[in-house]
C-alpha cells in the first residue's frame, strides 16, 4: 500500500528549517489505512464495508509547544499542505502553493477475499448460530523525521467480535465472543481454538456476590490488570498517580516481572517502528517486583532518549507516549497448582474491558463470567461482574507464584487515552491477586 | 494502481453498479484546537476530506474513501464481496442547495487561565484545571442520490474536554467534562462541574440514609437520558416496555436538530419528533432502512457519526421537554431527605433488554430541601421501568451535552429511591 513517490530530500528540505534547536522535533507523518468490515449473521455474510483512507500531517514540537498540521490524502500535493499549514502556524513563510500530478500508488494487495471464503467454514464448525463482525485492518505509516532517515512499517490486524448461540446445560446461552490478533499464518488455527474453547458447554451462571475476593487471572488476562495499572501510570506523560514518587520502590513479589515489549509483532500491539520512526525497545515496568522503567517518546525521552512508545491513533493526532504489548514473565507453577493456591474464590479466563484513574489510583475491570473456586477445586460458573482496586495495594496483593505457561490474551485490542484509540497486547501466566472488590452485573 | 477518476465519474460508477439505488455523501471539515495544560500547549489544525456511498446491489453495500479515488477503488473492492439480500428503501427526493461559506476557522478562544481560576475558586483551592482541549471548526456536508437530491449542509462546532484535579492530603481524584457551546463559553458552569466533580468523591462517606429522593443535575440527567436512547431506535422493543406508561406523565422526551442541520445524514429533512409524550412511547426514530422495514416514514434520523459509517438510526439532538417544569430551586425544596447527584463517577449503566439500570454518581445530601455534606460516591441501580416510573418532576434550566450527539436535560427528580 505503500508510496514512494514522494522525494525524500525535497521533505527534509522544507523540514530542516523549523527546527531551530536541539531538542526541536520535526516531521512528516503519512498514514493509508484499507478497512474490510463483514457482518455475520449464522454463517451469511451482510452489511460488507470497506474502506480506503490516507492523510498527512506535518509536526514540530519546541519545548513543552506542539504544532501539527493535518490533510486527507497521501500524495505530494497533501504533503505540501501539511508543511504550508505548519509552516504558517510556526511563523514561517510557506511554500508556494503548487498542484503536483498525481502519481500512481503501489498496492501490495488484501487478504480479506480469502479471509471471507474461510471465515463460514470455521464459523460454520465452531459456532454456528452468531451475530459477528468481522475486521480485517490493514496499516502502512511512513514517518520522515528531520535529521534522520525515514521509516516504513505494515501492520494487519484482524478482529471477530459478536455473540453467539452456545450449548448450556441448561438450555441455550447467549455469549459474546472478543477475539483480535495480528495476521500471520497461525492466526486462523488460533481463532479455531479460541472458538472452539469459548463454546465450551457450560453449566447456568450464578451471581458470585458483592464483596472482597481473591481472583486467578487466567488465560493470559492478567495482562489487562497489569496495562492498566502498570502500563498507563508509567506512560511519561500520565498525571499525578500513586507511582509518581516511588522510583525503584518494591511495590510487589520479587517472582513479578512485567514488561511493555512493542517487539512481540505476534502480539495485537507490537510493531517495528514506532509513530516517530524510532525502533522500539522493551521496558520493564515491574523488574523483580521494584518500579523500573517509564514509556516514553521522543518529546519526553530525556537523556537515555525515546523507547519508542510515541504512539498516534491516525495521522491527525500528534504522538503520545503510549504502552504497546504488556507482558508478564512466566514463574514456575501449573495451572493445577495455582488453582490450590487461590483455595478460595474467583477464576477468570476474559475481561471485557477496563479502565484506571491515576488520581486516585482506582481501576476497574469489568468480566464475563469465570468460575468460583472452592477449597482449589472449580466449583459453580459464575455471571459477569465488576472487579476493583487500588494500585498499590493490588500490586502489594500479587501471590508469590505465578503460573508457567504464558497466554496471549486475545481479548486485549484497543485502548483510548485522550481520545486516541491504539492497539495493544499483551500476555501472561496465571496471576493470583487477593482481596480484590468484587461487584455482580 | 489506482488513478483519481473525475469528480463526474462517482454517481456514473454507482449509477453503473446499482441503476437508481445509490447516494454519495461527501465531508469536508476544517478545524483549529488548542489543547493546553500545565506545561504543555498543542495547536492542531486538520483539514479533513472524506467520501462515502451506499449502493443496492444484491444486498445493500458501503464503501468510504478519504478521496474520490480511493472511494472508487474501494466501491470496486467492495462489489467483490458477498452480501445479503435486502430491498432498496425510498430516497429522498430533490431538495435545496445552501452555500457554504467561506471564511477561514479562527482559532478558538484561549480561556485556559480564566476558567483555571475559576475551578481554583469553587473548589475553594482544592481543585486545579489539569488541561482543556478546545475545538473549534466547520462541517460542509454534501449528499446526492439516484432520485436526484443533491442537498448541502454546514454545521459550526465549539466544543471541548477539560480535565481537573482534586487533592486532598493524599487522596486525589479527578474530573473529566467533556462539553459543547452553541454560543459563548459558559465558563462559569464549566468549572462547577469540574471542580463539585474532582472534590465531592474526596469526602469522608457516602450517604448515611438507605432510601429517599434523587435529584439529577442536567449533565446527569442527561447520561441517563443518553443511556436509554437506543430504546428510541430498538425493534423489536423489549417485552418490558409498556407503550402507554413508559415513564411517569412529567416526561416528556423529544429530538428536535432543526436548529443544527435541515437534513439528516441521508438527505431527508429535519422535524421535530415527540418520542415520548406525558410518558407514552409516542414514536421512534428511523433512518431509511428501519422506515422501510417496518412500513413506516423515515423521520430523519439517519445519522452518520462519521464519513466512515453507514447511515444508522439514531437520535440527533434528543431532549426533555421543559416547558411544563418547575424551577431547580423549587424541585430542591421537594426533597425531604435524599441526594443531588452532581456528577457521575462511572459512566451511566443501562441494559435494555434486561431492565437494568446503574448510576454511580457523587453528590451532596439534603436534607428538608437543604444541601447538607457532600457524598463521596454513590450507587443507585434497579429497573429502567420503574427509574423512568418514578420521575416526579423535570426542571426549567435544561442544558445541552454532546454524548457525542447534544443531549438535553434540566434537574430532574426520582423519588423513592435506594441508595448503595
Amino acid at each position: 500500500m505503500d508510496s514512494s513517490a514522494w522525494d525524500e530530500q525535497a521533505v527534509a528540505r522544507w523540514l530542516d528549517p523549523l527546527v531551530l534547536e536541539r531538542g526541536d522535533i520535526a516531521e512528516v507523518f503519512v498514514e493509508r489505512r484499507r478497512r474490510t468490515v463483514v457482518e455475520w449473521n449464522d454463517g451469511e455474510p451482510a452489511e460488507p464495508r470497506v474502506s480506503l483512507e490516507a492523510g498527512t500531517s506535518a509536526r514540530l514540537r519546541r519545548g513543552g509547544r506542539e504544532r501539527l498540521a493535518f490533510v486527507s490524502g497521501a500524495d505530494e500535493a497533501a504533503l505540501r499542505e501539511a508543511i504550508r499549514g505548519l509552516q504558517a502556524s510556526a511563523g514561517h513563510s510557506p511554500l508556494p502553493a503548487r498542484s503536483p500530478r498525481p502519481r500512481p500508488e503501489a498496492d501490495s494487495g488484501s487478504s480479506a477475499e480469502r479471509w471471507i471464503r474461510r471465515l463460514p467454514g470455521i464459523l460454520g464448525r465452531h459456532v454456528p448460530r452468531h451475530r459477528l463482525t468481522w475486521t480485517l485492518d490493514e496499516v502502512t505509516r511512513r514517518i520522515l523525521p528531520s535529521g534522520a532517515p525515514a521509516s516504513l512499517s505494515e501492520r494487519r490486524l484482524l478482529s471477530l467480535e459478536g455473540t453467539f448461540v452456545a450449548a448450556s446445560r441448561r438450555g441455550d446461552e447467549t455469549r459474546s465472543l472478543s477475539f483480535h490478533a495480528p495476521e500471520a499464518d497461525a492466526t486462523a488455527d488460533e481463532l479455531k481454538e479460541a472458538l472452539a474453547l469459548a463454546a465450551v458447554p457450560r453449566e447456568r451462571p450464578v451471581p458470585f456476590g458483592n464483596g472482597t475476593a481473591d481472583v486467578l487471572f487466567s488465560g493470559g488476562t492478567a495482562a489487562v490488570l497489569f496495562h492498566e495499572i502498570l502500563s498507563h501510570a508509567l506512560e511519561a506523560d500520565a498525571g499525578e498517580s500513586p507511582l509518581s514518587r516511588l522510583s525503584a520502590a518494591r511495590l510487589a513479589v520479587s517472582d513479578l516481572e512485567v514488561r511493555d515489549e512493542p517487539t512481540r509483532l505476534d502480539l495485537f500491539g507490537g510493531y517495528e517502528r514506532d509513530d516517530e520512526g524510532t525502533r522500539p525497545r522493551a521496558v520493564k515496568l515491574l523488574d523483580s517486583g521494584r518500579l523500573a522503567g517509564r514509556l516514553t517518546d521522543r518529546a519526553r525521552g530525556g537523556p537515555r532518549g525515546s523507547t519508542g512508545h510515541g504512539r498516534r491513533a491516525g495521522p491527525a493526532d500528534a504522538p503520545l507516549p503510549r504502552g504497546s504489548n504488556t507482558v508478564v514473565s512466566a514463574g514456575g507453577a501449573t495451572t493445577e497448582e495455582m488453582t490450590r493456591r487461590l483455595a478460595n474464590g474467583l477464576w477468570i479466563d476474559g475481561i471485557e474491558s477496563g479502565t484506571v484513574e491515576l488520581s486516585s489510583g482506582q481501576f476497574r475491570l469489568r468480566y464475563p463470567g469465570g468460575r468460583r473456586v472452592r477449597r482449589g477445586r472449580f466449583a459453580d460458573e459464575i455471571g459477569p461482574g465488576i472487579l476493583a482496586g487500588e494500585i498499590l495495594s493490588t500490586l502489594s496483593a500479587v501471590e508469590p507464584v505465578i503460573g508457567r505457561e504464558v497466554r496471549p490474551c486475545r481479548s486485549l485490542a484497543w485502548c483510548s487515552r485522550r481520545g486516541q484509540v491504539v492497539a495493544v497486547g499483551g500476555a501472561a501466566p496465571d496471576v493470583i491477586v487477593r482481596r480484590l472488590s468484587l461487584k455482580d452485573r | 494502481m489506482m488513478e483519481a477518476p473525475p469528480r463526474e465519474d462517482l454517481p456514473a460508477l454507482l449509477e453503473r453498479l446499482a441503476p437508481g439505488s445509490w447516494e454519495l455523501y461527501r465531508k469536508t471539515a476544517e478545524t483549529r484546537e488548542a489543547d493546553v495544560a500545565r506545561d504543555e500547549v498543542s495547536e492542531l489544525w486538520r483539514r479533513e476530506e472524506g467520501w462515502a456511498a451506499r449502493w443496492w446491489s444484491g444486498g445493500v453495500r458501503f464503501a468510504s474513501g478519504s478521496d474520490r479515488g480511493r472511494l472508487a477503488e474501494a466501491v470496486g473492492r467492495e462489489s467483490e464481496l458477498p452480501a445479503h439480500e435486502e430491498p432498496m428503501p425510498r430516497l429522498p427526493s430533490p431538495g435545496a442547495v445552501r452555500p457554504a461559506s467561506d471564511a477561514p476557522v479562527e482559532p478558538p478562544p484561549n480561556v485556559f487561565e480564566r476558567l483555571a481560576l475559576l475551578v481554583s475558586e469553587k473548589s475553594r483551592g482544592e481543585a486545579t484545571l489539569a488541561s482543556l482541549a478546545l475545538r473549534r471548526g466547520r462541517a460542509i456536508e454534501d449528499i446526492r442520490n439516484a432520485a436526484g437530491l443533491s442537498v448541502r449542509m454546514e454545521s459550526p462546532r465549539l466544543d471541548g474536554v477539560a480535565r481537573a484535579v482534586g487533592r486532598r492530603g493524599s487522596r486525589g481524584c479527578e474530573s473529566r467534562a467533556v462539553f459543547r457551546w452553541d454560543s459563548e463559553p459558559d465558563l462559569e458552569s464549566l468549572a462547577a462541574r469540574l471542580a463539585d466533580g474532582a472534590t465531592f468523591p474526596l469526602a469522608t462517606r457516602g450517604p448515611t440514609f438507605p432510601r429517599g429522593s434523587l435529584l439529577l443535575d442536567p449533565s446527569v440527567a442527561a447520561a441517563v437520558l443518553a443511556s436509554i436512547a437506543p430504546l428510541f431506535t430498538t425493534q423489536p422493543l423489549p417485552p418490558w416496555v409498556k407503550r402507554s406508561e413508559l415513564a411517569s406523565r412529567a416526561v416528556t422526551i423529544v429530538d428536535d436538530a432543526s436548529a443544527d442541520a435541515p437534513f439528516d445524514g441521508e438527505g431527508t429533512s429535519t422535524r421535530r419528533i415527540v418520542v415520548v409524550e406525558e410518558g407514552a412511547f409516542a414514536r421512534r426514530l428511523h433512518d431509511l432502512r428501519s422506515a422501510a422495514r417496518m412500513g413506516e416514514h423515515p423521520t430523519g434520523h439517519g445519522v452518520r457519526p462519521s464519513y466512515r459509517i453507514a447511515p444508522r438510526p439514531g437520535p440527533r439532538r434528543l431532549f426533555f421537554e421543559t416547558t411544563r417544569g418547575v424551577g431547580p430551586l423549587e424541585l430542591l425544596g421537594r426533597v425531604a431527605r435524599g441526594v443531588f447527584a452532581r456528577a457521575v463517577t462511572a459512566p451511566v449503566s443501562a441494559d435494555l433488554a434486561r431492565d437494568r439500570y446503574e448510576i454511580e454518581f457523587t453528590g451532596v445530601a439534603v436534607l428538608a430541601g437543604r444541601a447538607t455534606e457532600p457524598v463521596a460516591g454513590a450507587r443507585v441501580s434497579g429497573r429502567v421501568s420503574e427509574l423512568l416510573a418514578r420521575i416526579a418532576a423535570v426542571g426549567t434550566d435544561r442544558q445541552f451535552f454532546p454524548m457525542p450527539y447534544p443531549v438535553g436535560a434540566p434537574t430532574v427528580l426520582v423519588e423513592k429511591v435506594s441508595f448503595e
